[in-house]
Order: structure tokens, then C-alpha cells, then sequence
């Protein structure tokens, strides 16, 4: 059976990318400060669905400002 | 020797090459192996080729290139907001590209272009027609996992944000690009 997706998962997976010590990937830790260039959220965010297998387009992200936001959104989308 | 203008335009030509490359270095280096990997890495070597070709033509005209801070890319973004998968990724460049080979192609008209210039506008616009033929076939692939729809949805929205960026651009430098083609 497949593992489930938590947003713990997605936290830890996200600062591997990020390579940040997880304690700075806060719920309300913002993307923009945790990323200084936009590129590399682009790059983060399809490593993510190529991780979990979901799909995500701009509309997705609109609202999505902290990391809390992305990992709620990646658990959901692979629930 | 170049001039003031035309010296800001080439500049500005190098910049968007490097940030082309960073976009495509970067997105190349986390993609899964397959033919889009394929591709895109060599996309990404063309735009650093690029990148030096424009510094050896500045260098060569007996100049050096300005450091500009913004590339063209980067008010894309602003405006179109951030792609966040391969699709739109490939949409965004795609609409990029086509804006890059019209503003290539027009340059080339300009006249008393240097040999220098014409030349290399010349080699850069053969790698931009490969550029614009690969992403087409990705992105017709990519129907089946997108729909038709999204991604003709997803062109017209980038392309929108493109017609606003370059209807800027032009306005912000109007009089370099009259210069260029005032014959001297």
C-alpha cells in the first residue's frame, strides 16, 4: 500500500529541496522569505508534484503564500 | 564602434540569455530523464551560447556590456505570475520565444547594421526556430495529460501578459529602439 502524503512529509521533502534545517520551515514562515528567486519556487514546486504525483496550476497557487499553505494544498491534492 | 543605444539593446539581449539559461539550467537539472530533458538541456546550453556570443559581439565592437539589472524574463513574471508546472513552464517559453525570434528578426532590418550584429542575430535566430519547433511537440504531447483546452487557455494567458510587457518595454525605450532604426 502506498505511504499516505502528510504535510510533514512535504515539510521535510520541501527543506531537503530548500536544503533549510526543517525548524525554519514554519507553518507561517512565508515562501518569499524562505526563496530568494523565483526560479527556484518554480523548481521547488515541480519537484514537489513529481514527488507526489499531483498536478498543480497557477490558479492552485494564488492563494498560497506560507508554507503551511503549500504542504495543505500538496497533502490535499494527493489525499 | 557602437553607440550609446545600440550598446543598451545588446546589453539588454545578453541579459535575457543569461536569465534564459539560469531558467533553463536550473529546470533542466530536476527534470526526470526523457525527452524533454533531452531538450531542454540543450535548450539551456544554446541560451549561454547565446549569452557569449552577444558578449563577444559587444567586446568585439569595441565595447563592454552594461550590467542591467532586470531581464525581460523577470517582468513576465511579474505580470503573468509564476509558472508552477512543466506545461506552463513550456507555455510561458513558447510565447517568449516567439517575441525573441519577432525581435531578432526586426533588428535584423535595421539598417547600417554591423556585420558583427547581423551575424550574430543570424546564428542565434537558427537555435530560436529549434527552440520554438521542440516546445511545440512537448507541449501537443502534453494533451493528453492537460487537455487542449488548458493549454490553449494557459498560451492566451501568457500571451496576454506578453503583449502588456512588451507594450512597456517599448514605451520605457522608445528612443533607443528609434535609433536603431534611424540610418546613420
Amino acid at each position: 500500500m502506498a505511504e499516505s502524503v502528510t504535510a510533514e512529509k512535504v515539510k521535510a521533502k520541501m527543506a531537503g529541496l530548500l536544503r533549510q534545517p526543517i525548524e525554519r520551515l514554519k507553518d507561517d514562515a512565508l515562501l518569499t522569505d524562505l526563496v530568494s528567486q523565483s526560479l527556484l519556487l518554480v523548481e521547488m514546486v515541480i519537484e514537489l508534484q513529481e514527488e507526489y504525483s499531483v498536478r498543480l496550476v497557477q490558479d492552485d497557487l494564488k492563494d498560497v503564500k506560507t508554507v503551511g499553505d503549500l504542504t495543505r494544498l500538496i497533502e490535499g491534492k494527493a489525499a | 564602434m557602437i553607440d550609446e543605444n545600440e550598446l543598451w539593446i545588446l546589453s539588454f539581449y545578453r541579459t535575457s540569455e543569461i536569465s534564459g539559461a539560469l531558467f533553463f539550467g536550473t529546470l533542466a537539472r530536476s527534470m526526470r530523464p526523457g525527452p524533454i530533458q533531452h531538450d531542454m538541456t540543450k535548450h539551456f546550453s544554446d541560451e549561454a551560447l547565446h549569452s557569449w556570443y552577444w558578449t563577444s559581439c559587444i567586446n568585439n565592437l569595441g565595447a563592454q556590456p552594461l550590467k542591467l539589472g532586470e531581464a525581460y524574463q523577470d517582468q513576465y513574471i511579474a505580470a503573468a505570475g509564476l509558472p508552477v508546472n512543466l506545461m506552463e513552464v513550456l507555455a510561458i517559453t513558447q510565447v517568449f520565444e516567439k517575441r525573441v525570434i519577432n525581435q531578432y528578426a526586426r533588428h535584423s532590418q535595421a539598417p547600417d547594421l554591423s556585420r558583427e550584429v547581423r551575424e550574430t542575430l543570424a546564428k542565434i535566430m537558427i537555435d530560436e526556430r529549434w527552440h520554438i519547433e521542440w516546445i511545440q511537440k512537448a507541449l501537443k504531447q502534453m494533451e493528453k495529460d492537460y487537455g487542449e483546452g488548458l493549454i490553449e487557455a494557459t498560451l492566451k494567458h501568457f500571451w496576454e501578459a506578453d503583449q502588456e510587457v512588451y507594450r512597456k518595454t517599448m514605451q520605457e525605450h522608445e528612443e533607443r529602439v528609434r535609433h536603431l532604426f534611424k540610418p546613420r
